[in-house]
């Protein structure tokens, strides 16, 4: 009988778990600012896509560069074509850089400091894991603000970064246009995933 | 797990299709248009000169203190439709054109070998000619109609065929024709990330022969793209001294071994309409 129960209390702990541990959203909004007095550089994509695993508290962010929308056109050619690089066939690239993927940006991480959960309160995490730019993966933390609920998890980051340290190459003819450091903004609503 | 993860983001991303972007640096190869446009609410403003002939010698700056200047603005409504409007020093021609994006190369989900754009455009020559050779307005009229066919085949080499039909209403001498078949080659090979090498020639098939006072001859260009941020730069050595269609391709006078050889540019700013 014992057993019965603690094996049905474990079953319906597995079902629920696995109902409600992954929340997934495909329309995530990250958009960059990279502006100097004399020049205007925002993009924006709200085609990211992200996901949460809140049983082992693992994160991971997804976003193909050419969903990136500029206000001029020519900036955003020369995003993907000269600084990014997306759009650059693997088998026209040096050969160490052949394997990588230049077309997505990508993070994979995890969620250092405790977090309850079924709380549904606002709460500021550290978030440590792998960001993934121009072929180029660095080890980042960044805090982020994350309101849990049962059927929708809202979550918002910051992060800056150096062009450089993701191999991206600033031409010093235009290198007054572009900041130094890159401010990278995230938020996300997640939803219940479903296979 | 987190590999897990990893898998499911990337079953979540549908397959995508990944249009050829950049296959020329700018709207125009050389002289001719190339299948590149101005994207939605984006303005273009064009200055183009080409200067007189190289060898006319130090003493005129190698053409330099002479030139024909060319403005245009030209304006995408559409992410596949392009207008514009011109005004040449040349024969002081007003030039009107609009482009159309048909096909545009791609692979992914759709799959397309090239880019296929329509190219109609006008142009009115005003210049005031004694005695007058033109008897009405109309007879200043010639209209162009181009088919731009490219294919970007890597990153460094586009190459463009242009079949082209120009008809003047009035032809510029007795014995020329009025309507006029030309076909275009042009291409672009990137040196580096922001300067390209461009080639153009028009085939222009006279069925006469040309008489001995206006000889025509095919326009050849070599041009250098700079890409500097919002502009282009580019520079060319042509023998063509028209900056449209119905002047350099039907009227180029200029031979490359008659020392015909000029110096010439366009420099692009693009201005951007669209709300952030």
């Amino acid at each position: 009988m014992n057993k019965l129960i603690v094996f049905s209390i474990l079953l319906l702990a597995f079902i629920n778990a696995g109902a409600q541990s992954r929340f997934f959203t495909k329309d995530a909004k990250i958009n960059f600012n990279s502006s100097t007095p004399l020049e205007d550089i925002i993009a924006e994509s709200n085609q990211a896509t992200t996901i949460i695993d809140i049983n082992n508290n693992e994160v991971a962010f997804s976003v193909l560069i050419t969903t990136f929308k500029f206000r001029r056109a020519l900036m955003e050619e020369h995003f993907n074509e000269n600084y990014m690089e997306s759009s650059k066939p693997k088998e026209s690239r040096e050969a160490a850089d052949k394997m990588k993927d230049f077309s997505k940006a990508k993070f994979k991480g995890k969620i250092i400091s405790p977090i309850d959960w079924n709380s549904e309160k606002q709460v500021i995490a550290d978030v440590k894991g792998d960001l993934t730019i121009h072929g180029v993966t660095k080890e980042v933390t960044l805090k982020a603000q994350i309101t849990p609920g049962k059927n929708k998890i809202i979550a918002a980051a910051e992060i800056k970064v150096i062009p450089q340290d993701y191999n991206i190459a600033i031409p010093s003819a235009v290198r007054d246009k572009i900041a130094k450091e890159v401010t990278i903004k995230i938020e996300a609503i997640y939803a219940p995933y479903q296979q | 797990m987190s590999q897990d993860l990893d898998a499911l983001l990337d079953k979540a991303v549908k397959p995508q299709t990944t249009y050829a972007t950049a296959t020329f640096k700018s709207t125009r190869i050389v002289n001719g248009h190339s299948i590149e446009r101005m994207k939605k609410k984006q303005l273009e403003f064009r200055i183009s000169h080409r200067f007189d002939p190289i060898n006319s010698g130090s003493y005129n700056f190698y053409g330099l203190d002479y030139g024909r200047i060319h403005l245009a603005l030209e304006y995408g409504l559409t992410d596949w439709f392009e207008f514009g409007i011109g005004r040449s020093s040349y024969d002081k021609t007003y030039d009107a054109f609009g482009k159309f994006s048909i096909l545009r190369q791609s692979k992914g989900v759709k799959n397309m070998p090239f880019h296929l754009t329509y190219l109609i455009s006008t142009e009115v020559i005003s210049m005031k000619y004694y005695p007058e050779i033109f008897p009405d307005f109309n007879s200043r009229m010639s209209y162009i109609q181009q088919i731009l066919i490219a294919r970007k085949f890597n990153e460094s080499l586009s190459i463009q065929l242009t079949p082209t039909y120009i008809h003047r209403n009035l032809a510029p001498s007795a014995i020329d024709k009025r309507d006029l078949f030309a076909l275009g080659f042009g291409s672009r090979y990137k040196l580096s990330k922001r300067i390209a090498l461009n080639f153009e020639y028009y085939y222009v098939n006279r069925p006469i022969s040309n008489s001995e006072i206006t000889k025509y001859y095919n326009p050849l260009s070599f041009g250098i793209d700079i890409e500097t941020g919002g502009h282009v730069f580019q520079i060319m050595v042509t023998n063509a001294i028209a900056m449209r269609e119905g002047g350099f391709i039907g009227k180029t006078m200029d031979s490359w071994n008659g020392a015909g050889i000029r110096l010439g540019f366009n420099i692009a700013r693009v201005f951007s309409f669209a709300k952030q």
